[in-house]
């Protein structure tokens, strides 16, 4: 009897992995570092000699992965929209599901929301109101989060707040990144913040929590720091 | 064989009068435009309007559980608010604000004075977050209907599913909210042909086409736009409108039109409540038209009007009262 439930749940495990062998799953991961090391939440890392920083929230929206060869695209993601938030790791990585034997060398997809699905009404799934990434008096999609404290920053809690979208000309906030794929293995897409914050106003600048053209701005600087690990 | 095709054909007609169809649910005269509301991304079932009329009338939206949808937008003033100019919220903190009344908005295409909000959907969230309206945030909202005795069976019995979610909440407030169809007035069975206007409202309704009909267009009484209609800026809110939204020096000072439906019953009016009574707005359009660049082209010639024809004119606008509306028991309170 019992010899054959354990045949029974072979036969499982092989029919299992017959299936997994034709359709490869690609892991993306996405990260964050900080004086060329991985990004740790919540800690005061040291920029130089006087200023440090801590980053509490990075929380963004990545939608319409696409995988290309030079300018053709081979796949795209259906229904494709990810809030990644680096307080969840579940959220890092996200999977794709393509067939196995093209070799890409290009992957495009956009750093947040686009505007038809901004004015769609309510969505499910990681476009839920609850997630905390929408606007309430104006309506859309916030793109992106990032907050946290530094002595640089020239206020009372010595914070930064940046809540970064917008939808309507001339605020469109969201920004389409294309990075060259080195091998056809999971993609390690690093946010380099030794190349972002330089570029950031933070001492005057510390909250944007609106669509704006300052959003607008920043989101650009922010797209200019993914790269591929 | 005779009787038994009359057999078939009496259990089908049965059958089909039993079922609930779209229209059962959302009815309107047939000579009105198409709605805007995209309702295939949210269709009507009897099951989600109850559930969403009963979370429209629950002060769960709210922090302290004082303050519901129908504490500023009660179903005997058309959903508006009517002790107060200003819409009150937790704690009475007064808002900046009137409430606008609550009927036919399958047709907007934007909500709030300014319309800062583009879809009826998403509508909720804004009172539910603001914190001198509900002061809530939707994500503990879903929290305390997860965790309440009723909802997990009304949201399952609704879409089949008892895990709560914002997409959910949303979409059945929005369908309460697209059932509040007024289009039973006096002027309606007039234009139906079933009744007539007195020679007063017949005058009214002469003066009311030349004059206002241009931006308070029928059959829904508004034309959606955007305009600036005259009123001075009130000192104590430099309230801009429209050009908050969209940062345009001509969009300065215009604000969405309102439907004049039910105008008897939802005053104070205007977006900060600034006139109590009929007499006082008309009075506004014949002589308190104040000159500026965005002043809409429609009332840059003086309106001119009589004594007695702006007695006609708001006899006119009262006839725009919808009983039917205002005391349906469909869009009351959900007795338990
Ligand atoms: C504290 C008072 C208050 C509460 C509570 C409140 N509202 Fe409102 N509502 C307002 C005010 C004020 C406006 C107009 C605001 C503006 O234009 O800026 C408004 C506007 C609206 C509109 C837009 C109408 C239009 O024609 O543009 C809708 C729809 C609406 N509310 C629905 C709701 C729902 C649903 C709830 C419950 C979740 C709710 N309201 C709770 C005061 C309130
Ligand atoms: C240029 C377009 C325009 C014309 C013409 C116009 N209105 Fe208005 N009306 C508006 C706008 C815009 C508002 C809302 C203004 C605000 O609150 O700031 C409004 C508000 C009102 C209100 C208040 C509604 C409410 O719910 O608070 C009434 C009543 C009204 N108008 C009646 C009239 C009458 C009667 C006429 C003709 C004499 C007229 N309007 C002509 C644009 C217009």
């Amino acid at each position: 009897m019992i010899n054959k439930y354990i045949k029974l749940c072979i036969c499982i495990l092989i029919f299992f992995s017959k299936l997994h062998s034709q359709d490869i799953i690609s892991k993306i991961n996405f990260d964050s570092s900080l004086n060329k090391i991985k990004l740790e939440l919540n800690k005061y890392i040291l920029l130089n000699k006087n200023d440090s920083i801590s980053i509490e929230t990075i929380k963004f929206y990545i939608s319409n992965i696409k995988l290309a060869i030079d300018d053709s695209i081979i796949f795209q993601e259906p229904n494709s929209y990810h809030l990644i938030d680096f307080e969840n790791i579940s959220t890092k990585s996200i999977s794709l599901n393509y067939h196995k034997n093209i070799i890409f060398n290009k992957i495009k997809f956009n750093l947040g929301i686009d505007s038809a699905t901004n004015v769609s009404g309510a969505l499910g799934g990681d476009l839920d109101p609850t997630k905390g990434m929408y606007w309430t008096w104006q309506n859309g999609y916030i793109n992106f989060k990032f907050e946290g404290k530094s002595n640089i920053c020239q206020n009372k809690n010595n914070e930064f707040q940046y809540h970064l979208g917008g939808y309507l000309y001339p605020n469109n906030s969201i920004q389409e990144i294309t990075l060259n794929i080195k091998n056809n293995k999971d993609l390690n897409i690093n946010i380099n913040l030794d190349n972002l914050l330089p570029n950031l106003n933070l001492s005057d600048k510390n909250h944007i929590m609106s669509p704006s053209l300052e959003s607008v701005k920043v989101s650009k600087i922010i797209a200019n720091s993914f790269e591929i690990k | 064989m005779r009787i038994f095709i009359l057999l078939i054909l009496f259990v089908a007609s049965i059958l089909f009068l039993s079922f609930d169809t779209e229209n059962d649910l959302f009815n309107y005269p047939t000579s009105w435009q198409k709605p805007y509301y995209d309702f295939t991304k949210n269709p009507l079932s009897k099951e989600k309007i109850e559930l969403g009329r009963r979370l429209f009338y629950d002060p769960i939206l709210s922090k302290d559980s004082t303050i519901s949808c129908q504490s500023c937008h009660s179903q005997y003033s058309a959903f508006t608010h009517i002790d107060h100019s200003l819409s009150h919220g937790i704690n009475d903190s007064i808002g900046l604000r009137n409430s606008p009344a609550l009927m036919n908005l399958a047709w907007n295409k934007s909500f709030m004075w300014d319309g800062a909000i583009n879809h009826l959907d998403m509508q909720a969230l804004a009172p539910i977050s603001n914190p001198i309206e509900m002061g809530e945030n939707i994500t503990n909202v879903v929290y305390k209907l997860q965790n309440s005795k009723i909802y997990p069976k009304l949201f399952y019995n609704a879409f089949n599913d008892s895990i709560i979610t914002g997409e959910h909440t949303l979409k059945a407030i929005s369908q309460f909210m697209l059932t509040l169809i007024s289009s039973n007035s006096k002027y309606d069975s007039v234009m139906r042909e079933q009744s007539d206007f007195t020679q007063q409202e017949s005058n009214g309704y002469k003066i009311f086409k030349a004059n206002c009909s241009t931006c308070h267009t029928e059959p829904l009484f508004t034309n959606y736009e955007f305009e600036n209609n005259g009123l001075k800026v009130d000192p104590s809110h430099n309230d801009y409108g429209r050009m908050r939204i969209t940062s345009k020096s001509y969009d300065s000072l215009k604000f969405k039109v309102p439907t004049l439906r039910n105008i008897e019953f939802s005053y104070p009016y205007m977006h900060d409540g600034r006139f109590k009574r009929l007499s006082d707005v008309i009075n506004h359009y014949t002589n308190g038209i104040e000159e500026s660049e965005t002043l809409s082209k429609k009332l840059k010639t003086k309106i001119n009007l009589t004594s007695n024809e702006k007695v006609d004119l708001i006899s006119f606008l009262l006839t725009l009262t919808d009983k039917e509306f205002l005391f349906n028991p469909k869009f009351g309170y959900i007795k338990k």
